[in-house]
C-alpha cells in the first residue's frame, strides 16, 4: 500500500477547520464519469441491479458441497500441533524437544530459534492505516509506531496465554498432540497486565522493552483551543467513561491451513481460508523469504470471518515452513479451544467522552480520550483509526478534540472486528447524548433532531476532518421511528407493565466509514458460448459476492445473470485485490468491474464495427448485441468471442475517497425485574447503503449485523482474570452467543442516497446492522431500568449485571418489592 | 483429540462389571455427552470405555402402580416424548425436553446424568425433588442418600445405575434460569407435592450440587402457593459464584424459581 500526500491528510499537528459544509473537496474525491472510462451509467438498463436475485452460492453451501479449508487433504499429509504458553507473560529460558522428537510418528519439533536459523522474519502486518483519508496514528514522539514484531514463534518470551512457542509435526494429529505434551519449556513467569488502563499506570509490567509504559501510539487530533473555549462557555457538559468489551468472532469454521510443497517446481500451495488470499500470499511470502511466484494461496469457501481472518495467522506460516523443510504436506486445524484463545479478537476500547451544549441543547464541542487495547503485539490499528474519524457521530459538533492511544497488554491481539472501531464510538456518542438529554431535561429525540447533520450541509467535514459524502440523517430517524411504531410505545409500555415486565426503548443514529484497501482489479472474459468469467480479488465469507457481483456485470454487459461466473480466492488467477473488509467489496469491486466491462465493450464495439461494416460510434448496444439502425444484422458478445481470442478486459483501479453509510436503529426490550431476564421484543432499522445491488442480500447482511451487535451487548465477552491473567471464556460453555431463539424478527428498511464518490453510488451494507446495536440495546435496558434508579450498566448486559445494577441503585430497595 | 483408549460394548450387567474391573482405569459411558467432551479436551483419560446402553435391564419406561420407572439408558428425548411420562409426571417430561439441544437429548441418558451429578444438571433436581429410588446393579438407594456433593454420588466403584423409580406426585413443576452461554441451569427448582407433603430440590446453584430447600418445603406444606415463600431466602454462603451469577444472585434465583415452579405446576417455566 502506498502512502499519498495531499491536503486532506489528517496529521496530528495540522490546524483543523471547524466542522461544516465541505466547500473544498480534495482532488479525486468525487467520481469522474469521463476519467473513469465508464461514461454515464446506463441506469435505465439496470435489469438485475436492485432485484432480490436468489443467492447462487447457497445450494452448494447448504448441501454440504462447500469447499472449506479443512475439507482439503493431500496424500501423505502430516499434522501440526502447537505447544502453547500457559502463562500470560513468561520468559522462555529453554525449550527441551528431545522427548518429543523421540515420540512415535514425530517428524519434526520446531522452535522460534529454528525459524530464525532458517531466515524467517516477522509477519509484515502493516497495521497503520495508510490511505489518504485515514487519520495518522503515530508514536508519542511522532515517529511511526513500534508494533512488536510478530515472529511465527517467539524466542524471548510468551506475551499472552495460548501463544504458540513450538510446533510438533507428526504422522497423525493424535501423535502430534501427544508429542506436544512432551515438549518441555523452562518458563520464568513474569508479571502481567491485561487491562489497557492498568498497562499505562506507573510501574505496570512491560510487554515490550522497546515501549516503556506500553502506550506505543499517542496522537491528538482537532483544535484543542477552540474546544476548550467552547467548554468554558457551555451551559452544560455531559461526561462519561465507557469500556467497550472485548469479543471474539467464534467463526463456525475454525481456522485451518494445509501447505503442500512440490519439490519438482519448488512451489508451495497453501489452502487457507481468509479475508483475502492476495494479502496472505504477499505477507507469507515475505515472512518466509519466498519469491511470491513460488506461493499459491487458495481461499475457497470461508466459514465466517468478521475481520478475524483478515490478518495472517502464525500457523499458516508455520505449516508452509514445515512442509518445505520436510517436503511433505502439513495440515493444521485449530480446535475450538485454540480458536477462543488465539483467534484475533475484537473491540476492547476504553473511552472518556465529554460533550458541551448550550442552553438550547445545541452541541458546541466534544472531547474524547480513546485507549485501544491491541493485545501482545499490534496487528491492526484499524479499530482506533476508524473510530477516531467518527467520534462526533451523526451530529454537527463544531469543534472536537481527540487523544488516541494504543496500548500493549498480555492478551491476544485485537483486529478489526465487524465494523471496526465504529460501534465503539457510536456507543460512546449515543450514550453521551442520552445522558445529556436526561441531565438537561430534554427529549432524547428532540435533542438528536436539533443536532443532526443536515442534508443541505453535505458533503460535510467533521471536526475530525472526515468528509461525510451524503445522507439524510433526520429522514432515517423518522423512517426508523415509523417502522418501529414509535407512537405506540406508551400502549406497549402499559401492556408490558400489566404482565409484570418493564419496557425500555433505545434509539441510536449512526454514521460509519467505509474505507479499506484502495486497490482492486477485475478481469472479465467472454467465452464463445457467451459465458462470462469475472476474476476479482475480494473474498466473501457469506456475503453473496457470487450473486451480487454477477448482477453488476450482467447489467453492464446486458447478459443474463446466470451466465456470469465470479472467480475468487486463487492467487494463480487473482493477481491483485484488497480482500473483503471495511465494507469495501461492493464499492471497489462494483466500480472496477464496471470499468473493465466498459473496456470490454469498447473492444467489442470495434470488433462489431468490422463485422457489421459500420463505424463503431454508430452502433447501438442493446440486449447484449450490437446493431445498426440501417441494418437488420446484429452481433452478440458471444459471437465476437472465439476460442483463440475470447473477449477480455482487465482493469486495476485505485479509489481512496471513503463513503459514509448511515442510519438509525431502535431496540425495545422487556425486563423481568425478578429474574433479570432481558428479552429483545422489537428491533427496527433504516440503513442508507447507497445504491443497493441486491436488497435481499443487504437485508440478510443487516440481520446478521444486528445479531452480531446485539450479541456483544447482551452476551459475548472475553474477560480475563486479573490475578492469574487467564481468559475466563475459553469455550461456548462460558461465551454466550446470539441464537435463533434469543433474537427477534427485525424490521429493516433500506435508504438509497447515492454516494457521489463512485459510479454506482454504492456505500456499504451489513456493518450498519452492527454499528448502532451496542448502543440501542444498552440504551433500551437503561430506559427500562431508569425508574428503578439505574443510570449505568456495562456490556454485556447480562442478568447478573442487571442484578448488580439493581442492587447498587439508590432506589433499588423501595422499588423492588 | 482424545488419548488412546479401548472400547467395550457390554451386553449384560455382569459383562459390564467384569470389563470395568479388568481395566486399570475404566469408565462407564452411556450417552457420553459429559464424558466425551472431557476426553476430547484431554481432561479425562480412561484406558477403557465400557458402553452400557445395550444392556436390556437399562431400558424401558413403565408405570408401576404409584411409581414411574425409567431405565437408566433411556435418552432425554425418549423421556420427553414418552406418553407414559407425560401422563404421570408432565414436569419431568418437560424437564427432559429442556436439557441441552436435540443432539444432546438424543444421546444423553438419565442414568448418565444422575451418576455424573453435574451441579448444573437438570435430572438430579427431579430425582431428589420427587424422592426417587435409584436402582443399581447392587442395591436400591434413596435419592436423599444418593447425591453426595459436586460430581459425587453414593455409587461404589463399578456400580451401575440400572433404573430410577419416581413416586408419582399430585403435582410437580420445574422452573429454570439458564446460563446465558451454556444454557445449563444457573439455578433451577423442582417442586413436587404429595398430598400434604412438599419436596423442593434445587440444582445449578449450590456449591455442593443439588440440595433440598427444607424451609420452603415446610412453608409450602402449610400453604401451597407462591406467597408462602415471601420472606424466605436461601443462604448465599452455600451458593456457587462465577461470572454468570454471583452467589447472591443465585440465592435470589432459588427463591424466584421455586415460586414460579409452584405457580406453574405440570410444566417447565424458563426464567431465562
Amino acid at each position: 500500500m502506498s502512502e499519498h500526500d495531499s491536503g486532506t491528510d489528517r496529521d496530528a499537528d495540522a490546524a483543523p477547520a471547524a466542522a461544516g459544509p465541505c466547500t473544498e473537496l480534495p482532488e479525486g474525491w468525487a467520481y469522474d464519469a469521463e476519467a473513469s472510462g465508464i461514461g454515464v451509467l446506463p441506469v435505465d438498463m439496470f435489469r438485475s441491479i436492485g432485484k432480490p436475485v436468489k443467492r447462487r452460492e447457497d445450494r452448494r453451501l447448504v448441501t454440504g458441497k462447500g469447499r472449506f479449508t479443512d475439507d482439503f487433504s493431500v496424500a501423505g499429509q502430516l499434522y501440526a500441533a502447537m505447544v502453547r504458553s500457559p502463562y500470560p507473560h513468561a520468559r522462555i529460558r529453554a525449550i527441551d524437544t528431545a522427548a518429543a522428537q523421540e515420540a512415535p510418528g514425530v517428524l519434526a519439533v520446531l522452535t522460534g530459534q529454528d525459524a530464525l536459523d532458517d531466515g524467517l522474519g516477522p509477519i509484515p502486518h502493516n497495521p497503520v492505516p495508510s490511505t489518504r483519508f485515514d487519520v495518522k496514528l503515530r508514536a508519542p514522539d511522532g515517529a511511526m509506531p513500534f508494533i512488536g514484531p510478530h515472529l511465527l514463534l517467539p524466542v524471548d518470551k510468551a506475551r499472552h496465554v495460548g501463544e504458540a512457542v513450538a510446533m510438533v509435526v507428526a504422522e497423525s494429529r493424535a501423535a502430534a498432540e501427544d508429542a506436544a505434551e512432551l515438549v518441555e519449556v523452562d518458563w520464568e513467569e513474569l508479571p502481567h497486565v491485561a487491562d489497557s488502563l492498568d498497562a499505562m499506570a506507573p510501574g505496570a509490567p512491560q510487554v515490550w522493552d522497546e515501549v516503556p509504559g506500553n502506550a506505543f501510539v499517542d496522537s491528538a487530533f482537532g483544535d484543542e483551543a477552540a474546544v476548550d473555549a467552547a467548554f468554558a462557555e457551555a451551559a452544560h457538559v455531559a461526561s462519561a467513561k465507557f469500556h467497550v468489551n472485548r469479543v471474539t468472532a467464534v467463526t463456525m469454521e475454525p481456522r485451518a491451513a494445509l501447505a503442500d510443497y512440490d519439490p519438482e517446481t519448488g512451489r508451495s500451495t497453501l489452502y487457507a481460508g481468509s479475508g483475502g488470499a492476495v494479502r496472505q500470499k504477499r505477507e507469507l511470502a515475505e515472512t518466509l523469504g519466498l519469491d511470491p511466484a513460488d506461493l499459491r494461496v487458495l481461499s475457497h469457501d470461508v466459514g465466517g470471518n468478521f475481520g478475524a481472518r483478515n490478518r495472517v495467522y502464525v500457523e499458516f506460516g508455520l505449516v508452509l515452513w514445515a512442509s518445505r523443510r520436510l517436503q511433505r504436506p502439513v495440515k493444521f486445524t485449530a480446535t475450538r479451544s485454540e480458536s477462543f484463545l488465539t483467534d484475533y479478537q475484537g473491540r476492547d476500547l476504553n473511552t472518556h467522552v465529554q460533550l458541551a451544549l448550550d442552553a438550547d441543547g445545541r452541541f458546541l464541542a466534544m472531547k474524547a480520550d480513546n485507549v485501544s487495547n491491541v493485545g501482545a503485539r499490534c496487528v491492526s490499528l484499524s479499530p482506533l483509526s476508524k473510530g477516531s474519524g467518527l467520534i462526533t457521530g451523526s451530529y454537527h459538533i463544531p469543534h472536537a478534540h481527540l487523544r488516541a492511544r494504543a496500548v500493549f497488554t498480555n492478551t491476544m491481539c485485537t483486529q478489526a472486528y465487524r465494523s471496526s472501531g465504529r460501534p465503539e464510538v457510536t456507543y460512546a456518542i449515543e450514550r453521551l447524548v442520552d445522558i445529556a438529554a436526561e441531565e438537561m431535561g430534554l427529549d432524547k429525540i428532540e435533542l438528536r433532531r436539533r443536532n443532526l447533520v443536515a442534508p443541505t450541509d453535505m458533503p460535510y467535514r467533521t471536526a475530525m476532518g472526515s468528509i461525510y459524502d451524503s445522507g439524510e440523517y433526520e429522514a432515517n430517524m423518522d423512517r426508523a421511528m415509523a417502522l418501529f411504531e414509535w407512537d405506540a410505545i406508551p400502549a406497549r409500555h402499559a401492556d408490558a407493565e400489566a404482565r409484570g415486565k418493564r419496557l425500555g426503548v433505545g434509539l441510536a443514529n449512526y454514521v460509519e466509514s467505509s474505507i479499506g484497501t484502495p486497490k482492486e482489479r477485475a478481469e472479465i472474459t467472454v467465452a464463445p458460448g457467451g459465458q462470462v468469467e469475472v476474476v476479482i480479488g475480494t473474498q466473501p465469507s457469506g456475503q453473496g459476492h457470487e450473486t451480487s457481483f454477477a448482477q453488476v456485470v450482467a447489467d453492464m454487459l446486458q447478459t443474463p445473470v446466470e451466465r456470469v461466473r465470479i472467480v475468487l480466492g486463487d492467487t494463480d488467477k487473482v493477481s491483485l485485490g484488497g480482500g473483503t473488509h471495511s465494507g469495501r467489496s461492493m464499492r471497489h469491486a462494483g466500480t472496477v468491474m464496471a470499468m473493465a466491462s466498459a473496456d470490454l465493450l469498447r473492444k467489442a464495439r470495434t470488433l462489431a464495427a468490422d463485422r457489421l461494416g459500420f463505424p463503431p460510434e454508430e452502433l447501438d448496444f442493446t440486449d447484449g448485441a450490437f446493431s445498426h439502425r440501417d441494418s437488420n444484422q446484429t452481433v452478440t458478445l458471444a459471437e465476437l468471442a472465439t476460442a483463440d481470442a475470447p473477449l477480455f478486459a482487465a482493469r486495476t483501479n485505485e479509489m481512496h475517497a471513503p463513503v459514509f453509510p448511515n442510519g438509525t436503529a431502535i431496540c425495545e426490550v422487556e425486563i423481568d425485574p425478578d429474574t433479570c431476564r432481558i428479552e429483545i421484543t422489537r428491533y427496527a432499522s433504516i440503513d442508507d447503503v447507497g445504491r443497493c445491488i441486491n436488497p435481499m442480500i443487504v437485508h440478510g447482511q443487516s440481520h446478521g449485523g444486528i445479531a452480531q451487535g446485539v450479541g456483544q451487548a447482551m452476551w459475548e465477552n472475553c474477560p480475563i482474570d486479573a490475578e492469574s491473567g487467564q481468559p475466563l471464556a475459553g469455550s461456548l460453555m462460558d461465551y454466550g452467543m446470539p441464537r435463533a431463539d434469543n433474537v427477534p424478527f427485525y424490521d429493516v428498511g433500506i435508504s438509497e442516497v447515492l454516494s457521489p464518490t463512485n459510479p454506482f453510488g454504492v456505500k456499504a451494507g451489513g456493518e450498519g446492522g452492527t454499528t448502532p446495536a451496542l448502543a440501542t440495546v444498552t440504551l433500551a435496558v437503561l430506559d427500562a431500568l431508569r425508574p428503578l434508579g439505574v443510570r449505568d450498566i456495562s456490556m454485556p448486559v447480562t442478568p447478573e449485571r442487571l442484578w448488580q445494577a439493581l442492587h447498587a441503585a439508590p432506589q433499588a430497595t423501595e422499588s423492588r418489592t | 483429540m482424545m488419548y488412546d483408549f479401548a472400547y467395550h460394548r457390554a451386553r449384560t450387567l455382569d459383562d459390564a462389571r467384569a470389563a470395568f474391573r479388568d481395566a486399570d482405569d475404566a469408565a462407564y459411558v452411556s450417552g457420553g455427552h459429559s464424558l466425551l467432551p472431557t476426553m476430547k479436551n484431554r481432561l479425562a483419560a480412561p484406558d477403557r470405555l465400557v458402553h452400557l446402553t445395550a444392556i436390556p435391564e437399562l431400558r424401558g419406561i413403565a408405570r408401576d402402580g404409584d411409581r414411574l420407572v425409567i431405565g437408566a439408558a433411556e435418552t432425554h428425548a425418549g423421556v420427553a416424548a414418552s406418553p407414559v411420562v407425560q401422563e404421570a409426571i408432565p414436569a419431568l417430561a418437560a424437564l427432559a425436553g429442556s436439557i441441552g439441544d436435540p443432539q444432546v437429548r438424543h444421546r444423553g441418558t438419565m442414568g448418565g446424568s444422575v451418576a455424573n451429578n453435574d451441579p448444573a444438571a437438570d435430572y438430579p433436581s427431579a430425582v431428589l425433588g420427587l424422592g426417587a429410588t435409584i436402582h443399581t446393579s447392587e442395591r436400591e438407594i434413596d435419592a436423599d442418600d444418593f447425591f453426595a456433593g459436586m460430581f459425587t454420588t453414593a455409587l461404589d466403584e463399578g456400580e451401575i445405575v440400572t433404573r430410577i423409580a419416581f413416586p408419582v406426585p399430585d403435582s410437580a413443576g420445574y422452573a429454570k434460569m439458564r446460563n446465558p452461554a451454556s444454557r445449563y441451569a444457573l439455578a433451577a427448582s423442582f417442586v413436587a407435592r404429595f398430598g400434604g407433603d412438599v419436596r423442593v430440590a434445587i440444582t445449578g446453584a449450590g456449591s455442593d450440587g443439588v440440595f433440598r430447600w427444607h424451609e420452603a418445603e415446610e412453608a409450602l406444606a402449610a400453604r401451597f402457593e407462591p406467597g408462602a415463600l415471601d420472606g424466605l431466602a436461601v443462604d448465599p454462603d452455600g451458593m456457587m459464584s462465577d461470572m454468570h451469577a454471583s452467589a447472591a444472585f443465585r440465592a435470589h434465583l432459588c427463591a424466584v424459581g421455586t415460586a414460579r415452579a409452584v405457580a406453574n405446576p405440570g410444566r417447565l417455566t424458563l426464567l431465562a
